[in-house]
């Protein structure tokens, strides 16, 4: 995997680190103006698309060389540092539907304690890599796909005029959503639906937040909107304000079990995702909705096809060596 | 740095010729190894003086094989199989105690200096180390698909190194060689072992220690981490959500 990617992502810069670092947790060292650069440009894309960046960032940082598991839950504590200036944008302008976002929250949390049981399982069996790689080719490439085909499909018919006909409130809803049992009625979002729906879609984000080192807005916001039916104004303030709490539960779960979470590669990533953020969110209101979307959609599918591909070509080295326990003493 | 050396050598010959019978006497430029925030790795000198006593070395020739061992871990090997199309670890095998390094440097190649079983019975060399797998039944000798596999794993880390470093003999029983320790070396205590063999057996050895260890920060913030998971993640949290929200407010801006 690691050789793979590194033809692939042939930086100079990494044979030559010019202001090495040790990371105390990853145990390795890297070049600080590496990890900043990392972090710029995924917060470039993040700032242009609207997208919290962790599905790109723990890819890349296992490509740079960081042990999966330190990847997956170090990135889950930069996530909730960018969702926090990201929320804070939207309770600005009031776009946060607390009381959903705490049936949300209480669901994300459930899932993010279970998310992170299994990674410490698989852990110790040796699997968690390809758990994470497996996660991230089946979601990323039905989100990117699905993403893909409904953009694609949204500038065919703006070229050709088509006006797709209006869904009324009343029809949002299959009749299966109405049947549901625990009714709660969430003002902010105009909706009387059950409890249950909200928390199960908490659920799902939080464990693919532990296994996968994301937030998980690229589940939510599609869940937001085609299942739950919320307005498109709350709905991304709300998903950002869901995933600072599941992150930062995640960041404390992942700290207990396995020891895993490095600050400084933390602190350093959100630098560089700060300033490159700005940046993008400028480049991103040049451009129109739907390009951007099949823009996004085309770089999902990018790295879904590269961490798909990781598991499919036979690697240049089939063996690994994991010390267990660090014995600290010779003899 | 060089005139220090010499000193050094200087001490050790004069220590050398009225150290006792079998008198073998070796040092370390340094033995004590941080590693800080910008650890590259580090270099060492081992010096060395093999008194008249063990071997004559004005009228005989010796040979001088030097073995530096990291500490032990209980280390796993995985193998990756093809299952259903894609690649998983499939295979693994525990070894209880693998050293997490293991560097042998010789004035000669090891075939010239003594015969294998001589190796063997100083378990010197990657092919003479204890290493056993833990089975079901028991300690067994492992697979040699995955000892092998973890030779090349380690060697390609430069943590196992093996007829790449000489001893070389400076002169009158002087002799030095230079221990490379890579950025990745494991932390813990190392033993440094000086053979002297000549005409294929062994004449003389001794050992000194030499310790790695995380310092300063690193240190601090490692051992927290593991001591403190709970308090550690707390402040990961913190330290995220005062960082967002100071780029919070300075991007309003």
């Amino acid at each position: 995997m690691r050789l793979f990617a590194a033809r692939i992502f042939c930086l100079p810069i990494l044979d030559q680190p010019q202001m090495p670092l040790y990371l105390p947790i990853a145990e390795l060292s890297m070049d600080v103006f590496l990890v900043i650069g990392m972090g710029a440009v995924v917060g470039f894309l993040s700032g242009m698309f609207g997208v919290g960046g962790g599905f790109l960032m723990t890819p890349i940082l296992i490509f740079a060389g960081v042990p999966p598991a330190v990847a997956v839950a170090t990135e889950s504590n930069e996530i909730t540092a960018a969702s926090v200036s990201g929320a804070l944008a939207h309770w600005r302008r009031q776009g946060i539907d607390i009381k959903m976002g705490s049936v949300l929250i209480v669901g994300g949390a459930i899932g993010s304690f279970f998310g992170a049981q299994v990674f410490t399982y698989l852990k110790s069996l040796g699997q968690v890599d390809l758990m994470i790689s497996l996660a991230y080719v089946i979601f990323l490439g039905s989100v990117g796909g699905l993403m893909f085909w409904e953009s694609v499909r949204a500038i065919l018919r703006q070229r050709s005029g088509y006006v797709p006909p209006k869904i009324s409130r009343e029809d949002r809803h299959k009749k299966w959503v109405h049947a549901l049992p625990f009714k709660m009625r969430f003002r902010k979002s105009k909706l009387y639906i059950s409890a249950l729906l909200p928390l199960f879609i908490g659920m799902l984000v939080g464990v693919l937040a532990a296994i996968m080192g994301v937030g998980g807005g690229f589940v939510m916001v599609p869940a937001m909107i085609y299942i739950l039916g919320m307005p498109t104004n709350v709905v991304v303030g709300t998903s950002l304000f869901q995933i600072i709490f599941v992150t930062a539960l995640t960041t404390i779960f992942h700290s207990v079990n396995t020891q895993t979470v490095d600050i400084f590669l933390a602190v350093l990533l959100l630098v560089g995702a700060v300033i490159g953020a700005q940046v993008g969110a400028r480049v991103g209101f040049k451009l129109q909705g739907e390009h951007l979307r099949a823009l996004l959609a085309l770089m999902v599918l990018a790295v879904c096809t590269i961490m798909g591909l990781g598991l499919v070509l036979e690697p240049a080295e089939l063996y690994s060596a994991t010390e267990v326990v660090v014995s600290g003493a010779g003899q | 740095m060089i005139r220090a050396l010499a000193i050094l050598l200087m001490g050790a010959a004069l220590f050398a010729a009225s150290a006792p019978a079998g008198g073998l006497v070796t040092d370390l430029s340094n033995k004590r190894i941080e590693i800080r925030y910008s650890f590259e790795g580090a270099q060492l000198i081992l010096f060395g003086a093999v008194g008249s006593s063990a071997v004559d070395p004005v009228n005989d020739l010796f040979d001088v094989v030097v073995v530096v061992r990291g500490p032990e871990a209980e280390t796993v090997v995985r193998r990756k199989d093809r299952v259903g199309g894609i690649w998983i670890n499939n295979a693994d095998l525990v070894f209880p105690a693998v050293p997490g390094y293991y560097a042998v440097a010789a004035s000669r190649a090891l075939a010239d200096i003594a015969h294998p079983t001589v190796f063997a019975s100083y378990g010197i060399g990657f092919d003479n180390l204890p290493l056993v797998a833990r089975s079901e039944r028991g300690l067994l000798a492992p697979d040699p698909k995955f000892k092998t596999a973890l030779y090349r794993l380690r060697a390609g880390e430069n943590l196992y190194r093996q007829e790449i470093d000489s001893v070389s003999l400076v002169a009158e029983g002087l002799f030095r060689t230079d221990v490379h320790l890579p950025a990745n070396v494991p932390v813990g205590e190392f033993l440094v072992e000086t053979f002297v063999f000549q005409e294929g057996s062994l004449k003389a050895r001794n050992r000194i220690r030499l310790s790695v260890d995380k310092e300063g920060f690193e240190r601090a913030a490692y051992d927290f981490a593991h001591q403190y998971p709970l308090l550690y993640g707390l402040i990961a949290v913190f330290v995220a959500l005062g960082a967002g929200w100071m780029a919070g407010v300075l991007g309003k801006k």
